[in-house]
């Protein structure tokens, strides 16, 4: 698995008269861990939609590797680019095996079947989230967090040089949130990740991107972003932001604390007096 | 095990298909059975029995089976719905009201004619749910799924309409005609149902993986180099061909193509080609028995097939679930 090389550029999306992202420019070295920021509805998932190309863009490049990702053939993009999405399937008594087995689907023709060097990939994603004894159960038994490294391992049988991964932890104990960012970090291939929980997204990136209302408000290493202005601009909240030093890593990292009293505006409109 | 299991079922097919040869109001000894399959003497009439009207009837029984139960897997799958089955996009509905079209404008009653009509309708009305699904070009599957039930209903009060200025006659067949039967099997047409039915299940097998990706969600899918439109479009069109042919050959027999793939995910995940295969097969016993159990439970007449589909799957399905439930609370 080589890691990729991604640049977008003026990215532009728009359905339905609506501006969706606006001139969005940034680009991901290779092997780097790149985290999406913002509050809800401002254009995350959109852009990560556009990444795996289930949107078109309305106009701007995205470009893989110096290539045009538009110019992929299907089965190519799948074998370059995995995603592991909030969608969970549900009712149709799927085995864990079978789940992780989808990975192979981008690389296998019509008639194909599985051979045993596949058996083998399949069965070292699954004892890389740590699922091996659990591959005959259906996916359905599952908890929330194993049903996540599931989808991981799926990716991994892929084997792309992008994974994209939308909001994987949302709804997860904190426990799998940080293992399951930590797994999709070991892999050594470029990720870019939507997070919801702030400090996991400081501790965890390499690079953070702060999107907000379609547009790209900030861009740089987590120390840099991750600051009280922004959170007071971009997400509305008072907090406080501490640099920690990291006891396995040189760098600092931003922490933050929220402020958890009445917000500014609330405050400063005058009680009613009997 | 597994794949002793799958053994079991495929002897079973074989078994259950020599029994439906041998079974009848004319009980033909396995012998004959035997000597009529290998060395046919249309002199004799046990082996008559066996080759002109059973055999054929027994193939249909089967294909219908398979071609149903592989038709509701497939739509199932596209719609990410296990309640999906091969008559709500309004095929079946359409196919009657072919028939019905035919019996009282022209008041010909011919089995042929009938299939024809009923094939008729059934591309009609299977056209108008494409042109629908393809004309909303970024077709949801939730809009697919009322369109059909919306074209569903459209039919079936054109046919209301007819069948209530039309006389009793004309209506008992239809009645009987939509609840489904094997008695025009005929070598003749034979043809037609199995080259669709193995055509049908070939493709399954071949875009299974695809299939199965879309159970993961439209945008999983994508992901996963699927072409999700085309590919949703097309395993319709291959699903309702399969329902269009199987119901103008042997009217609307309903239930199987819901119940089987239900009934056979509990044992086996979908995502194999064996689970395919075992749907196909275990939607073709099943049906061999039912037309047994037609031809003999009552003497001298035969029952439709959909009254004995729909009783039997219930029950099995009740029972099966809850069997589940009972073990899922432990």
């Amino acid at each position: 698995m080589a890691a990729a090389q991604v640049s977008v550029s003026n990215l532009h999306l728009v359905i339905n008269n609506k501006s969706i992202l606006t001139d969005m420019s940034f680009s991901i070295e290779q092997g780097r861990f790149l985290g999406l920021i913002g509050p809800n509805g401002a254009g995350k998932s959109s852009l990560l939609r556009c990444l795996y190309r289930f949107q078109e863009p309305t106009s701007g490049a995205i470009k893989i590797d110096g290539k045009n990702i538009a110019e992929f053939n299907r089965q190519d993009y799948a074998r370059k680019v995995a995603a592991v999405l909030q969608e969970i399937p549900s009712q149709f008594n799927l085995g864990v095996f079978d789940v992780v087995a989808m990975g192979l689907t981008p690389h296998k023709s019509l008639f194909a079947s599985v051979s045993l060097r596949d058996k083998q990939a399949i069965q070292e994603a699954l004892s890389k989230v740590g699922l091996t004894h659990k591959q005959k159960q259906s996916y359905e038994s599952l908890s929330g967090g194993e049903k996540q490294r599931v989808m991981i391992a799926r990716a991994i049988v892929q084997s792309p040089s992008l994974l994209l991964m939308d909001e994987p932890t949302s709804h997860l104990d904190v426990k799998y949130q940080i293992e399951i960012m930590a797994l999709a970090k070991s892999l050594g291939i470029t990720v870019v990740a939507s997070f919801h929980d702030l400090n996991l997204a400081a501790a965890i990136c390499d690079s953070i991107l702060v999107v907000d209302k379609g547009k790209l408000v900030a861009h740089g290493s987590p120390q840099n972003v991750v600051s009280s202005s922004m959170l007071a601009q971009v997400f509305g909240v008072n907090a406080d932001v501490t640099l920690q030093q990291c006891a396995k890593r040189e760098h600092v990292i931003p922490h933050i604390r929220y402020q958890y009293q009445q917000p500014a505006i609330i405050r400063g409109i005058p009680r009613s007096q009997p | 095990m597994r794949f002793a299991a799958s053994s079991v079922l495929l002897l079973a097919c074989l078994f259950s298909f020599v029994c439906s040869l041998s079974i009848g109001a004319v009980q033909v000894d396995f012998y004959d059975v035997w000597l009529a399959l290998w060395s046919y003497d249309n002199t004799q009439l046990a082996q008559k029995i066996v080759i002109e009207l059973r055999l054929p009837r027994a193939i249909l029984a089967f294909l219908a089976g398979a071609g149903l139960a592989t038709a509701g897997l497939i739509l199932q799958t596209v719609t990410r719905n296990p309640l999906a089955d091969p008559y709500l996009f309004g095929i079946s509905s359409g196919a009657s009201f072919g028939v019905v079209l035919l019996l009282t404008l022209f008041g010909i009653q011919s089995g042929l004619a009938m299939s024809g009509a009923a094939l008729l309708g059934s591309i009609c009305a299977m056209s108008l749910l494409l042109l629908i699904a393809y004309h909303k070009g970024t077709a949801q599957i939730e809009n697919m799924l009322l369109a059909g039930v919306a074209l569903s209903f459209l039919f079936n009060a054109f046919t209301s309409l007819l069948l209530y200025w039309s006389d009793p006659q004309a209506v008992s067949a239809i009645i009987f005609w939509s609840l489904g039967s094997f008695s025009r099997a005929d070598w003749v047409w034979m043809w037609l149902p199995s080259i669709v039915v193995i055509s049908g299940l070939v493709i399954v097998i071949c875009f299974r993986r695809h299939l199965n990706a879309l159970l993961l969600g439209d945008e999983s899918a994508v992901t996963l180099g699927v072409n999700v439109h085309r590919l949703r479009l097309g395993m319709l069109l291959v699903s309702s061909l399969l329902t269009a042919v199987l119901v103008a050959a042997c009217g609307g027999v309903g239930f199987v193509g819901l119940m089987i793939p239900h009934i056979v995910r509990f044992f086996i995940s979908q995502a194999r080609v064996l689970g395919m295969i075992v749907t196909a097969l275990s939607g073709g016993l099943l049906m061999l028995w039912v037309d047994v159990v037609a031809r003999i439970i009552i003497e001298n007449q035969e029952l439709p097939i959909g009254v004995i589909t729909a009783a039997i799957g219930s029950v099995f399905f009740l029972s099966l679930l809850m069997f589940r439930k009972r073990t899922a609370s432990i």
